[in-house]
């Protein structure tokens, strides 16, 4: 307690969160979230479209003519905030924690030292899997607010980060982890 | 092992347990089928009294058949050669659960008032991870359970420390603090007012329903008691109503907290805390101080008058999506003094509050913003459009209004404090019942900051700890000292060698 001035300027010198260069995830993750949010605007769209073929009357012309402008606002305003929304997400490993940043409206952190890792599991999602992406999750006993999850990784390099972190949390099952045949799990709501 | 009990072979729970199952059944019985009863009994006049009884003789015996069925095929064992103890259980689907000793987190002997008559307890194994197996034997005398709970925990030990001897000395183990009928009597006038409150309206509501359903007379005629109430002066009669709730929630309060923590006992023995507690049943629970996660310190004004606190001790949860309540151990009514004593049980020290971390004022602003300056607008547009009341009710109503909801504002504001040690972290939070959370760092298991774009120019953001117990977290503070911290706390979490549970 009495050398709490001296802990006050180790502060400063301790590695900063803030400053490590975080990388973005891989360009054709964007697909995937394009993908996801263009399923929601088709079915919207093919809800409406029904209703037009079956029940014109409902709506004058002009009134389906603006729905169709909305539709079509809504879309490129989706398509520019998921853009935005991509260039903010960002992750990086240091030697003793992983973090996680993302968000447009609020800008959010997450980090989790390798020490607390639970567990990690690797993802595949359906479009994932046909551009050769994975998302990596490292679980801690902290409940699923806590748990992390990094999307659009190279499948190659996802399996790297999960060798890496599995053999952070338990060094002497590094060989069983590194085989190759390690079953993958799967996901199919990405 | 200090007594001779021989555990390797299956077998039952003790005989009376045939007892505590039949009045299981018949319990659950009876509420599965109470609206039928409820019927009968209404209309007992009108129905065949042969039949009825009858009716009820065949549904006893048979349930009297189902509890020794059920108490014939419950076995229990522990298998030595793996390690695991087993209960085998089921009358027509057979269950076998099985647990491996070393996973045994927490052992307990609890007695609920059918069990107290007969004299038999009740061993509740609970077991770590995300594994949600849990096991209970329902029927098992005192001098059995405390031998086999000393088995399973001793064994789950024995891995971690090799050295049997110490676990041996264990035996007596010391009372610590015991917390008298005063103090629950303080606590019992000074919190929980809400609750109590909500659990009478229930109460009644449920209560005034069902006697107007049943009975086509009313049993309390409301228009006497308004027409008694009309008679006296309004102030008087306010008071009344008033009062008499006032009085129901503070003797309901009371009744709860005695029956509740009855005899609050904590003893220490070498490994772990054991607390006792209950009047009509009692409850018998293990605290690993390894596995203390967070403490929640609660006192109001009128406690700290009466020198009173609420202690409440978050343990590591086993069952992550849901804490549990086992998980939850409160300790009510301790003095200043107890206070201290059980957090250096806990901690081996006392927590300390040096570095004072402090919200932004506009944590202020925007709370007043949502909860006092929007509710009044919204009411004025309302009586602005379609009168309710008249202008004059509105002004009283609005400053009763701003006076409460200012008062509570302003004081969770001012309580609003993070305070940070080289060991501990202390959140100070509450308008009127103060909490303070404590968290050691080297137990947090995530770090999550978060900021939005409008808090970026004022250097504004948030932090939240997330422990295996529950979270910490401290909005609106300086956002460059937020990031000072995280990155004190990632060094303190990643070169500690302590082992967070």
């Amino acid at each position: 307690m009495t050398n709490f001035t001296n802990e006050a300027i180790e502060i400063n010198e301790l590695p900063k969160f803030e400053e490590v260069q975080l990388r973005g995830l891989h360009s054709n993750y964007l697909k995937v979230m394009l993908f996801n949010f263009s399923l929601l605007i088709i079915l919207v769209l093919g809800g409406f479209a029904t209703v037009f073929v079956l029940k014109k009357d409902i709506f004058s012309i002009n009134v389906w003519g603006s729905i169709f402008v909305a539709l079509i606002l809504l879309l490129g305003l989706i398509v520019f905030f998921t853009k935005k929304s991509f260039k903010k997400i960002g992750y990086a490993f240091r030697s003793h924690d992983a973090i996680y940043k993302s968000g447009l409206i609020s800008e959010t952190t997450t980090i989790i030292p390798f020490n607390r890792v639970q567990h990690v599991a690797l993802h595949q999602g359906f479009i994932s899997r046909k551009l050769g992406l994975a998302s990596v999750e490292l679980f801690t006993a902290g409940g699923s607010s806590s748990d992390l999850k990094i999307p659009g990784l190279l499948l190659e390099e996802a399996q790297k980060i999960k060798n890496l972190v599995s053999q952070k949390i338990n060094p002497t099952a590094e060989r069983i982890e590194s085989e190759p045949t390690a079953p993958l799990n799967t996901d199919s709501n990405e | 092992m200090s007594k001779f009990a021989d555990f390797s072979q299956p077998q039952r729970q003790s005989l009376p347990g045939i007892v505590v199952m039949f009045a299981n059944t018949l319990q659950k019985s009876v509420r599965a089928f109470w609206p039928i009863l409820l019927i009968w009994i209404v209309k007992i006049e009108t129905l065949n009294k042969f039949f009825v009884f009858g009716g009820i003789t065949v549904a006893i015996l048979i349930i009297a058949l189902i509890s020794y069925l059920q108490y014939y095929f419950f076995t229990f064992h522990i298998d030595d050669e793996s390690n695991e103890f087993v209960i085998q259980k089921g009358v027509l689907n057979k269950t076998r659960i099985t647990i491996q000793l070393h996973k045994i987190q927490q052992v307990s002997i609890n007695q609920s008032l059918i069990q107290r008559l007969v004299g038999v307890h009740k061993l509740e194994i609970d077991t770590a991870g995300s594994d949600k197996k849990e096991a209970s034997i329902s029927a098992i005398s005192h001098d059995l359970a405390t031998i086999l709970k000393e088995r399973l925990i001793n064994h789950s030990q024995l891995d971690k420390s090799e050295i049997a001897e110490t676990i041996l000395e264990e035996n007596t183990p010391t009372s610590f603090i015991k917390i008298g009928l005063l103090s629950l009597i303080k606590i019992g006038f000074t919190s929980n007012y809400v609750k109590s409150f909500a659990l009478l309206f229930l109460f009644f509501t449920t209560i005034m329903e069902n006697l107007q359903q049943f009975s086509q007379n009313e049993v309390i005629n409301e228009d006497k008691v308004t027409s008694y109430l009309d008679k006296l002066p309004m102030l008087t009669s306010i008071a009344i109503v008033l009062g008499s709730i006032v009085g129901l929630v503070l003797v309901v309060n009371l009744v709860r907290t005695v029956i509740k923590y009855f005899d609050f006992t904590i003893q220490k023995s070498k490994q772990a805390i054991i607390l006792t507690y209950g009047l009509i049943s009692t409850k018998n629970t293990l605290l690993n101080p390894n596995k203390v996660q967070k403490i929640k310190i609660t006192q109001n004004y009128f406690q700290k008058k009466f020198d009173v606190t609420t202690i409440e001790v978050h343990q590591a949860s086993s069952d992550v999506e849901k804490v549990k309540e086992k998980d939850k151990i409160e300790v009510p009514g301790c003095t200043a003094n107890e206070r201290d004593a059980i957090l250096n049980l806990l901690y081996k020290k006392l927590p300390t509050r040096e570095k004072l971390y402090l919200p932004n004022w506009r944590k202020l602003a925007l709370n007043s913003f949502f909860l006092l300056v929007l509710p009044l607008l919204i009411s004025l547009i309302l009586v602005f459009n379609i009168k309710i009341i008249t202008w004059k009710e509105w002004i009283l109503y609005a400053c009763v209004f701003s006076l409460f909801s200012g008062l509570l504002l302003w004081f969770s504001f001012k309580n609003y404090k993070l305070f940070v040690s080289n060991d501990f972290i202390i959140k100070q939070n509450g308008a009127w019942d103060i909490e303070n959370n404590i968290v050691e760092p080297y137990k947090i298991q995530a770090i999550t900051t978060q900021q939005f774009f409008w808090q970026k120019g004022t250097n504004i953001g948030s932090i939240t700890l997330s422990t295996a117990g529950g979270t910490i977290s401290f909005s609106t503070g300086n956002y460059t000292e937020i990031k000072n911290l995280v990155n004190l706390w990632l060094f303190q979490v990643e070169t500690s060698e302590e082992n967070w549970m």
